[in-house]
């Protein structure tokens, strides 16, 4: 059955033609038989981007900042517990942040509403309404359980919060990020002194970790220019906040959002250059087909 | 060709006469029932046969004739030969026996149509015969097991057969010696009938009772009644005991073997719990026992703990406290109705102790399953999934910010209140599970006295040949030139066979769930129900 070419005869040449790339048919080669035009659809690395240095660090930025606004909301909660702050402090200061966070909001966003303006304020009021009606429970919340497993859990949830943490689309907030930190700030704000403590602390994790990402996304999208100079506002924020506390903690962070911004894009670039990816017919099928127009 | 014979032992010392039986159709056997003496009158015996066919169902043959010479009685023979013209049958035997020997000598004439041979003396060649002695008492009284429903003339073994013509050949054996009759007859009751004169006499007596009790099931078919008897063991184990009595002591008499060991069965059964009831209630008011009960009552009753409930239950207690004991002393006489009784009167008396524990463990439960729910449906939406109903599987989704929120919120309140409800529940728990264990450990005793069948194990340890599994054969004399003698003995049912087979069914109560299920609907928080009550078949 099959071709009786030994290795040694010629390979393409057969009294029935060429050869050919196909099984149906029956041909005098062997079925390992190759011609020369073998892997010459090989493509190698087509998909690798050019990285360029600075585009990257200034991508690296909404990392960077993500890790210092937990910085900050760490060295807001250790100067209420150390007592440096009083709540009733905290709560104007959150009005002060919020108001004119909505309305920086409101005039980037322009024409276009997703939720009229009584829905906003109809969630503002939900929020509100629950957290001072369930603060005194949440305060009581932890007494049972110690210390240490209270700090423990809320490093594990805030990890948890910047791992899970949807960096390339931030606007609406990730469930399970949004909830890590929440938990977190829970089981921290379940430590503070009293009540009020417990209003403020969660008020203040709702600004940071749930609308400021919405703000920064809206501000990178319409005003291109203007993302850097925030990002940068609030690593200095979280660093200097965390030299007031703690100034061993202020070196550690501005070590690592060094190390994060200028040389893990460094390593990125440098590394693509040792990427070895082959492509070929044989790869799965995507499809590029554009699907929207069957959604009218 | 072999032919068996089964032959009574009782017969083996029978004066000379004919020999009544019955061919086994299709087996080439035949069983000897009895022997009728000389002198006879052909024409009573022929009417005599035809009775007690009619009588018995079984249809009686006779089969050939017997030989014993006693001192002085010679030249039976040719006596013997002409009677197989006045009997016709299609094969006569010829049995004889002397004294002094221990084999019998048989001759089988075949009456055909062709003249047959000329009985030369000693046996056809193509004949060999086995003679089986068997017990005629122990085969007729006792019952071969598996027990088939079988209407006669169809039966599937030969033994079955066998055993089936000597059990139905009742009417046969009613004549005895000291009947002033024209025949006379040996078979096992030839010697006197055994009569028991107290089971008829008891059975009058009772036909009263069986009249007030049927008021009393009137009573209990209303359905308010029905409801609160159905919970209370007391008057479930009453309505059983009633079931049975209308069992035991109805006039129809017992048609089948089953039946026949129901009753007695459930007769012995509820005389042994009257006794020991009667022992109960003698040890009971004795010495001051009944005001020591109700002593330990009061105290485990009060050291119960818990709030609200706990006061309300002291007081109520206190206020009881001097009533208990005429309470207890007037309940106690129930044991006279049996220990079962008793025991199921014990059982309510702690379902009532303790109900203020199962008020506790149906709130704890309650509100740990609740917690459970939503802890694992807030936990799915901590990682952005959610339960689809439809599809029954968990999908991802997208929550708005203020779901997330006061999910998060809740998620948190409810995981730190964990420790303390499941705490609750479970010592809330653990004490049900120990009022139930207690519960069914009673139930147990009482199914076990309701279902056991004394008068079936009774029969196998006295009257072990009443209840057959089968037969063995010893050999009592293999000489050559002589038909081989096999004496046939009963092989008793093994006591486990019994206890299974005759069981008395009850309303048993056995586990609902197996132990993984029981483990998983305690971690849910659902309430359980250990014990299920299977319902009286109704026959």
């Amino acid at each position: 059955m099959g071709a009786n070419s030994g290795p040694g005869a010629s390979p393409c040449a057969s009294p029935v033609g060429p050869w050919r790339k196909v099984l149906y048919a029956r041909q005098p080669f062997p079925d390992n038989h190759v011609d020369r035009r073998f892997l010459e659809e090989l493509r190698r690395n087509i998909r690798v981007r050019q990285y360029r240095y600075w585009a990257v660090v200034r991508e690296t930025g909404l990392v960077a900042q993500q890790v210092s606004c937990v910085a900050v909301f760490i060295t807001l909660w250790s100067c209420m517990d150390q007592g440096r702050l009083g709540p009733s402090v905290l709560l104007w200061a959150a009005t002060g942040c919020a108001l004119p966070g909505y309305g920086l909001y409101e005039m980037l966003g322009g024409k276009d509403r997703e939720r009229p303006r009584l829905a906003d304020l109809q969630s503002a009021a939900v929020f509100l309404a629950f957290t001072f009606g369930f603060s005194p429970v949440l305060k009581t919340l932890t007494e049972s359980v110690s210390t240490d497993t209270v700090y423990a859990m809320s490093a594990v949830m805030l990890l948890a919060h910047l791992l899970s943490f949807p960096y390339t689309q931030p606007s609406p907030p990730g469930s399970l990020s949004l909830n890590a930190a929440l938990f977190a700030s829970v089981c921290l704000a379940s430590r503070l002194p009293g009540a009020l403590h417990t209003f403020a602390m969660l008020s203040w994790a709702l600004l940071v970790f749930a609308l400021w990402p919405c703000l920064l996304h809206r501000l990178r999208e319409r005003a291109e220019w203007s993302f850097p100079w925030a990002a940068g506002l609030v690593c200095a924020g979280g660093v200097g906040g965390l030299g007031a506390v703690w100034p061993g903690g202020a070196l550690l962070l501005s070590l690592a959002l060094l190390v994060l911004t200028l040389a893990c894009p460094l390593l990125l670039v440098c590394l693509q250059r040792h990427k070895d990816n082959i492509h070929g017919p044989w790869d799965e099928a995507e499809i590029r087909e554009d699907l929207s127009r069957f959604l009218s | 060709m072999v032919l068996k014979i089964f032959f009574p032992t009782c017969c083996n010392t029978a004066d000379s006469g004919l020999l009544i039986g019955r061919w086994i159709p299709g087996q080439d056997s035949a069983v000897v029932l009895a022997v009728i003496h000389y002198p006879f009158i052909p024409g009573q015996v022929k009417k005599y046969l035809s009775e007690t066919q009619n009588q018995s169902q079984v249809d009686l043959a006779v089969l050939g004739s017997w030989s014993l010479p006693k001192d002085g009685q010679e030249g039976m023979d040719s006596f013997l030969k002409d009677l197989s013209t006045i009997f016709p049958n299609s094969r006569w035997l010829q049995l004889s026996r002397e004294i002094g020997k221990r084999g019998f000598a048989c001759q089988v004439v075949h009456n055909r149509i062709t003249p047959p041979d000329p009985a030369q003396g000693g046996t056809d060649k193509k004949d060999q015969i086995i003679f089986i002695h068997y017990d005629q008492r122990k085969v007729m009284l006792s019952q071969l097991h598996p027990i088939h429903e079988e209407s006669p003339g169809e039966e599937s073994s030969e033994l079955r057969a066998v055993f089936h013509t000597v059990a139905q050949s009742g009417p046969l054996f009613l004549l005895d010696r000291y009947d002033e009759g024209p025949l006379k007859l040996t078979h096992w009751q030839s010697e006197g009938r055994e009569a028991s004169i107290v089971v008829e006499l008891s059975k009058q007596a009772v036909f009263l009772c069986l009249c007030m009790i049927a008021c009393v099931f009137v009573i209990l078919n209303i359905w308010p009644v029905q409801f609160i008897s159905s919970k209370m063991s007391t008057c479930v184990q009453t309505a059983y005991r009633t079931n049975h009595f209308q069992t035991v002591f109805s006039t129809k008499k017992a048609t089948s073997h089953m039946e026949f060991m129901r009753k007695a069965n459930i007769f012995v059964s509820f005389l042994v719990d009257m006794s020991l009831g009667l022992l109960l209630v003698s040890w009971l008011y004795r010495e001051n026992h009944i005001s020591q009960l109700a002593n330990t009552l009061v105290k485990l009753s009060l050291y119960r703990f818990f709030l609200y409930h706990i006061h309300l239950w002291i007081s109520y207690i206190r206020l009881m406290s001097p009533f208990i004991e005429m309470i207890l002393w007037y309940v106690g006489l129930s044991a006279c109705l049996g220990l079962t009784f008793a025991l199921s009167v014990l059982s309510d008396i702690v379902a009532l102790l303790t109900f203020h524990i199962y008020c506790f463990y149906v709130y704890g439960a309650r509100l740990y399953c609740l917690k459970v729910y939503g802890l694992s449906s807030l936990w799915r939406l901590f990682c952005g999934k959610k339960w689809n109903v439809l599809r029954q599987r968990v999908d991802s989704c997208s929550y708005d910010l203020d779901q997330l929120f006061i999910g998060t919120l809740l998620f948190t309140i409810l995981l730190f209140l964990l420790p303390t409800t499941a705490l609750y529940y479970l010592v809330f728990t653990l004490l049900r599970l120990v009022v139930v264990m207690f519960q069914g450990v009673i139930h147990l005793a009482i199914d076990l006295i309701n279902s056991f069948p004394l008068f079936a194990m009774g029969l196998r340890l006295c009257r072990s040949y009443r209840l057959a599994e089968g037969v063995k054969f010893r050999v009592l004399c293999e000489e050559p030139g002589t038909p081989l003698h096999l004496m046939m003995e009963i092989n008793p049912l093994k006591c486990s066979s019994v206890l299974q087979r005759y069981r008395t069914p009850t309303y048993s109560c056995y586990p609902r769930d197996s132990w993984v299920d029981l483990c998983k609907k305690l971690f849910m928080g659902e309430l359980i129900y250990p014990w299920k009550h299977k319902t009286t078949k109704t026959d």
